[in-house]
């Protein structure tokens, strides 16, 4: 009986064009969209801001300064002409930092000039606060560090020894501090796929409920419900029927995905999806969060009463889920109350538990308790489901 | 085969029907005749399991219905009014998956399914998207997956309705054709010509009872009352439902015709006159021949016109 359940699941969605495409090209071209999109977000080698020296003092100590500040890739160091500052909008830079006549003597006598800055730093409109805070303070240890250069060349003149012991110092910030991320494995870094093929997954999984609802709503309303039940189809074999052929499908939908961000999205410069440490672990989570997916179909389908109804339903359902669950917008951005909002959302578990396993590189025991949840979510859905539909079974 | 006693249905506060007895004897074609509304759908839903029911017995197959549904619906098929297979799956993926669900296999389900194409002779359309058949061969699939697990039991709801008369002609022969099999046909229909082409008994179900059982032949011997059949064009089965409700003695004989249960040249000129004020057209009139449609007429307007 589930054998023919499934053929004719299988052949009743393989024939639905907007189906496939719902299924499986729509979560496809979001993913390779998102990944490509949010590239450079998660790219640590890109610069943050772009900003240009004007040396006005022509010394060897502003064009040490000019070096120091090179050395951190966070922020791109760009040429320009004297000439060419007034007008530095036009080049995309944000900062021009002008090194003024007399930095040297007054970086030498540790002054500011009467009061005056060492140098002055023009800032783009445009420019967000904290980066502004964070190139100041990368200013402002460069100066610190130039100032340590020159006591230490004064201290080599008269205290030889004692200049010796600050020779080995070094101040780049790799050397300072050794940078981990959370739970990552090796020297592996987030990255824009591994982000976005774990949303995408989940979103689509849920868009079984366009083929689904339009079959059962469709049997329901040609009668052939009405038969398979004289034919001692019981509801619970039904929904069985129903279950398993959807959940076959989400496999389907979460091993492609991954192929698609393993295989396709490098293509196009962006980096690959790596799978973690626990292959197990996705199957666990990705069976809850398919229950979840498929109890909210059935759920969905009993009730409407036309095609359009469900599909208009279901896509409302599926876009709130999402939007609240951190499809759309990642919840580590959200506000603290939407953050907390969000759990709500079976989206927001099922994505937890694809970044436990993708991003965070943990075990099949961390998603014990999502996959659970998602797994409980869907079956409260299907005896709701079972009961409406047992009225007029 | 099928007995029925004091069988009580009620939705809310309607009574659906109200202490129905019935008999049905094995290998007979038996036709329930009735007005629209008068329990016939309820009560083949109640014979498949589709519906519950308040009061009454119920034995089929000399099991009773309740505690044996399933055995009982094993060696039963429910051919519904309206196609209910799927429209993207071809004749033959929708036969197998029908018999599949059955849990029909091996060598029975060959037998099963060859014995489903030849007697709705399907065999050209085996290959073909349910969705582009025409309408004659949607209800010769809609019979040939009710015959998948050969039923010693059938039954049809209007399974003519909406279709044209050489289609109509063919399923009647087919559902005709089970008696030689032995198998009992239980053929809802309001079509009076059609009962008097195919049935062996006949019923005649009103407001949720029966008013009327018994041998076709026999019903129709006792009758003898004068009639008018008007033909029609240009007009639809709703239609001529909606018109023959408001007429007096009058019914919708099949899906272009009426009958007028009696030969009053002022009647006829009155239904003739509304006829051309709803745009019906009159093909042709013709003296009537069958008396099921008066019996049923008489039946059933004494019935109605006590209420009122």
């Amino acid at each position: 009986m589930f054998k023919a359940m499934l053929i004719k699941e299988f052949i009743l969605v393989l024939r639905d064009r907007h189906a496939l495409a719902a299924l499986f090209i729509m979560p496809a071209v979001f993913i390779l969209i998102m990944s490509l999109a949010l590239k450079d977000t998660f790219n640590s080698g890109r610069a943050l801001s772009t900003y240009a020296v004007i040396d006005e003092d022509n010394s060897d100590a502003a064009v040490r300064l000019s070096e120091l500040l090179r050395e951190n890739k966070g922020f791109a160091q760009q040429a320009i002409s004297g000439s060419e500052w007034k007008h530095a909008q036009n080049h995309d830079i944000h900062f021009i930092l002008t090194i003024p006549a007399g930095f040297s003597r007054n970086l030498e006598k540790n002054e500011t000039g009467g009061g005056a800055a060492l140098c002055r730093l023009d800032v783009g409109a445009e420019v967000k606060e904290n980066i502004l805070a964070i190139f100041k303070l990368e200013l402002a240890m460069a100066i610190t560090r130039l100032r340590i250069e020159t006591i230490k060349d004064e201290l080599a003149v008269y205290l030889p020894e004692t200049a010796q012991e600050f020779s080995g110092m070094d101040f780049s910030p790799d050397k300072m501090v050794d940078v981990h991320f959370n739970a990552m494995t090796g020297n592996e870094k987030p990255t824009s796929t591994q982000q976005s093929v774990p949303s995408w997954i989940v979103f689509a999984m849920f868009f079984i409920v366009i083929p689904m609802s339009t079959i059962f709503i469709n049997e329901r309303k040609q009668n052939t419900l009405s038969r398979m039940n004289a034919m001692n189809i019981s509801i619970p074999a039904l929904f069985a029927g129903k279950i398993a052929p959807y959940m076959v499908i989400n496999q389907i939908q979460v091993w492609i995905m991954i192929g698609v961000g393993m295989f396709i999205v490098p293509l196009f410069g962006a980096a690959p999806l790596t799978l973690g440490n626990s292959p197990g672990g996705l199957v666990l989570i990705s069976l809850g969060l398919s229950l979840a997916a498929v109890g909210t179909s059935v759920l969905i389908a009993v009730t409407a009463a036309t095609v359009e109804q469900a599909t208009t339903i279901g896509g409302i359902i599926n876009i709130l889920l999402g939007a609240l669950g951190g499809i759309m917008v990642p919840k580590f951005i959200m506000p603290l109350i939407m953050q907390k909002v969000a759990a709500v959302s079976p989206m927001s578990w099922g994505l937890e538990g694809f970044l436990d396993i993708l991003l965070r590189g943990q075990g099949i025991s961390a998603v014990i308790p999502e996959s659970g949840a998602l797994g409980g979510f869907g079956a409260g859905l299907l005896i709701i489901a079972a009961m409406r539909l047992k009225r007029s079974y | 085969m099928i007995t029925i006693k004091k069988l009580v249905k009620r939705y809310d506060d309607r009574l659906a029907l109200d202490h129905l007895d019935l008999s049905i004897a094995k290998g007979v074609i038996f036709g329930l005749l009735g007005p629209n509304g008068a329990g016939k759908t309820t009560l083949i839903a109640i014979l498949n399991g589709l519906t519950d029911f308040q009061e009454g017995e119920i034995e089929i197959m000399a099991m009773p219905l309740g505690k044996n549904l399933k055995k009982i619906r094993k060696r039963c098929a429910f051919i519904p009014q309206s196609p209910a297979f799927y429209d993207n799956l071809s004749v033959i993926e929708n036969l197998r998956f029908f018999a599949g669900i059955q849990q029909i296999s091996g060598s029975e389900r060959r037998d099963n399914l060859d014995y489903a194409i030849t007697i709705n002779r399907l065999q050209p359309l085996l290959g073909k998207r349910a969705a582009i058949l025409s309408g004659g061969q949607k209800k010769r699939l809609n019979i040939a997956v009710g015959l998948l697990n050969k039923p010693e039991i059938i039954y049809f709801d209007e399974p003519t309705a909406g279709i044209d008369p050489e289609t109509r002609n063919d399923i009647l022969s087919t559902i005709r054709s089970f008696k030689d099999e032995n198998k009992t046909v239980v053929y809802t229909s309001h079509y009076m010509a059609e009962i008097e082409q195919i049935c062996d008994e006949v019923a005649i179900i009103n407001q949720g009872r029966i008013v009327r059982q018994g041998q076709l032949k026999s019903m129709l011997a006792e009758e003898n009352v004068d009639s008018v059949v008007i033909e029609l064009v240009g007009t639809s089965p709703i239609q001529l439902e909606k018109f023959a409700r408001k007429q007096q003695k009058t019914v919708v004989l099949d899906q272009a015709s009426l009958m007028i249960a009696e030969r009053n040249p002022a009647a006829i000129g009155k239904i003739l006159t509304e006829l051309e004020a709803e745009k019906i057209m009159v093909k042709g009139l013709r003296y009537g021949t069958t008396n099921l449609e008066s019996l049923f007429i008489r039946l059933t307007s004494r019935e109605n016109n006590s209420d009122v």
